[in-house]
């Protein structure tokens, strides 16, 4: 559910998000400070990590197990899987606004989290590192919106 | 789901206030460690955006923490070193000048007095000049005997936790993100965004405070110094300075700071009591700068406070906690303010509690999964 202490290295951390899509044009002193935004946490097999509509605050990324998506109370029909190296939540990132749906471990998980008010600080402090990752993000929608409009032709 | 505009009702509002004057009361006793901690988390929010620049450098935290440390500490020994002469000619101006200060203040007092008696009958009648100064001369008589002996106790006393100062502003430069760290890794994820968020408000109340105090004395040191070059008052930079550090206490410091550049003009223009008056029109004009101007853009903004809560509950902090209570009632409030609004949020949300019980039972079903058999 939650610990109080985490064994892990900052150093191995940015290993980790060395292999997150959304990271991977940051160099490695890139990635150190970014790491130290970054927080760990745990989740259970079946815990919800966040709900649909509430006001969102910060970004996911899975480390380890898998992330459900799915609308609240329609776990039969996810919406999508979320992986090791993938990342969910992200339009907290962008605009802070209600989570379009709910987020919940299918497995035990170890999740990174940043905080979108670290991020707002990074886009201050260090505009290149933000722009890589808002670049990056950019990416990762295009992704889908081309995955979107590709999907009733197949 | 959590509601985004949540409003704290009147039982949150009522806790807020009476959390606040719980902590004065409670601050009050503990003193000799509040005070050098508030000159810290000055010095700490003061020097904070040289450290995270440094971090965001690539550079560790302890490194960064150093390094600004050692940086402070160098500028403050060129600065010492370089304005030692300067500072030694003003402050033995200041001692030498003491009593001089004394005696032009009441000599002006007297003169005021005597106009006054002169100009207004129910003054004369009462006698004002003479019952006036037969007070103040009592009391300057056996100030001596009545207070010395506890000043020098008190700053006896206080010397040492003042030491503490650089100690606390350097721990708290090196250790506080990671005390932040370990108070988010306590929050159970169903709280966890939420109080992420909690922490970030309250960083920012204090961190927007203490800046905008900063800001704000700069601006009134700098405004009565030109005011007080202008007129003619000597060491107007430092008498500047010394009245907007004043300032910080609310009332009793404007009160403190007004007399004490009367003192000086009074004493710097025996026979011209116009640049005295010249010299309370200029506190006068500074102070409402401060408040209608200066404030608003500095301080104000931080605690987006209502302005009639903002004054009754200074009156409350100086009834709770004296002086102290004057001085720390505001950044207590805002902080406590943020604090419980944000903790009425996540408390009255019944979904937030319901997801942290499941997460329990999990939990609960996990590690008892084989004792089930």
């Amino acid at each position: 559910m939650f610990r109080l202490f985490s064994a892990s290295k900052p150093s191995s951390l940015a290993q980790q998000l060395a292999a997150v899509g959304l990271f991977s044009t940051l160099s490695l002193r890139e990635l150190k400070i970014v790491s130290a935004l970054i927080h760990e946490r745990q989740a259970l097999a079946g815990e919800i990590v966040f709900d649909e509509g509430e006001e969102g605050q910060a970004i996911y990324i899975v480390f380890s197990g898998e992330i459900m998506i799915c609308h609240q109370g329609k776990t039969e029909s996810p919406i999508a899987m979320a992986g090791p190296g993938r990342i969910f939540g992200e339009l907290a990132l962008i605009d802070g606004g209600p989570r379009s749906a709910q987020a919940r471990a299918s497995t035990d998980c170890e999740l990174g989290v940043m905080f979108r008010g670290d991020f707002d600080n990074l886009m201050e402090s260090h505009a290149t590192i933000a722009a890589k990752i808002s670049f990056q993000l950019a990416r990762h929608y295009a992704g889908i919106i081309r995955h979107l409009a590709s999907g009733p032709a197949k | 789901m959590i509601d985004r505009r949540y409003q704290p009702g009147p039982l949150v509002w009522l806790a807020i206030l009476a959390s606040t004057c719980l902590l004065l009361m409670m601050f009050q006793k503990v003193l000799w460690l509040v005070v050098p901690f508030l000159f810290a988390l000055i010095a700490y929010y003061l020097v904070l955006p040289l450290k995270q620049r440094l971090v965001l450098a690539g550079v560790s935290h302890d490194l960064a923490a150093i390094a600004v440390s050692l940086g402070i500490l160098l500028v403050l020994g060129l600065v010492m070193l370089f304005s030692a002469p300067w500072l030694t000619i003003q402050m033995s101006a200041l001692q030498a000048g003491g009593g001089r200060y004394l005696e032009g203040g009441l000599r002006f007092l007297a003169d005021t007095l005597n106009w006054m008696e002169s100009s207004f009958s129910f003054a004369a009648r009462a006698q004002l000049a003479d019952e006036v100064m037969a007070r103040v001369n009592d009391f300057s008589e056996h100030f001596a005997s009545r207070y010395a002996a506890s000043a020098a106790m008190m700053v006896a006393v206080w010397f040492p936790s003042l030491l503490l100062i650089p100690f606390l502003a350097f721990f708290m430069l090196r250790d506080g993100w990671r005390f932040k760290r370990m108070l988010s890794r306590a929050v159970p994820n169903a709280f966890f965004e939420r109080t992420l968020f909690l922490l970030d408000q309250i960083d920012r109340t204090a961190r927007g405070y203490f800046q905008g105090l900063i800001k704000l004395t700069a601006l009134d040191a700098l405004c009565l110094a030109l005011g007080l070059w202008f007129i003619g008052v000597s060491s107007p930079l430092l008498l500047g300075l010394l009245t907007a550090i004043l300032a910080w206490i609310p009332y009793v410091g404007s009160i403190g700071g007004c007399l004490l550049v009367v003192l000086v003009a009074a004493t710097d223009y025996p026979g011209n009591p116009s640049v005295a008056y010249a010299a309370i029109t200029l506190f006068i004009a500074v102070r409402l700068l401060d408040d209608f101007l200066f404030m608003p853009m500095t301080i104000g903004k931080s605690l987006k406070m209502h302005p009639l809560l903002t004054v009754l509950m200074i009156f409350a902090g100086g009834a709770v906690a004296g002086i102290a209570g004057l001085v720390l009632v505001l950044p207590v409030l805002g902080i406590v303010m943020v604090f419980g609004e944000t903790l009425g949020a996540v408390l009255s949300d019944p979904r937030l509690r319901a997801r942290h019980r499941f997460a329990r039972g999990l939990l609960q079903e996990k590690v008892t999964a084989d004792l089930r058999g």
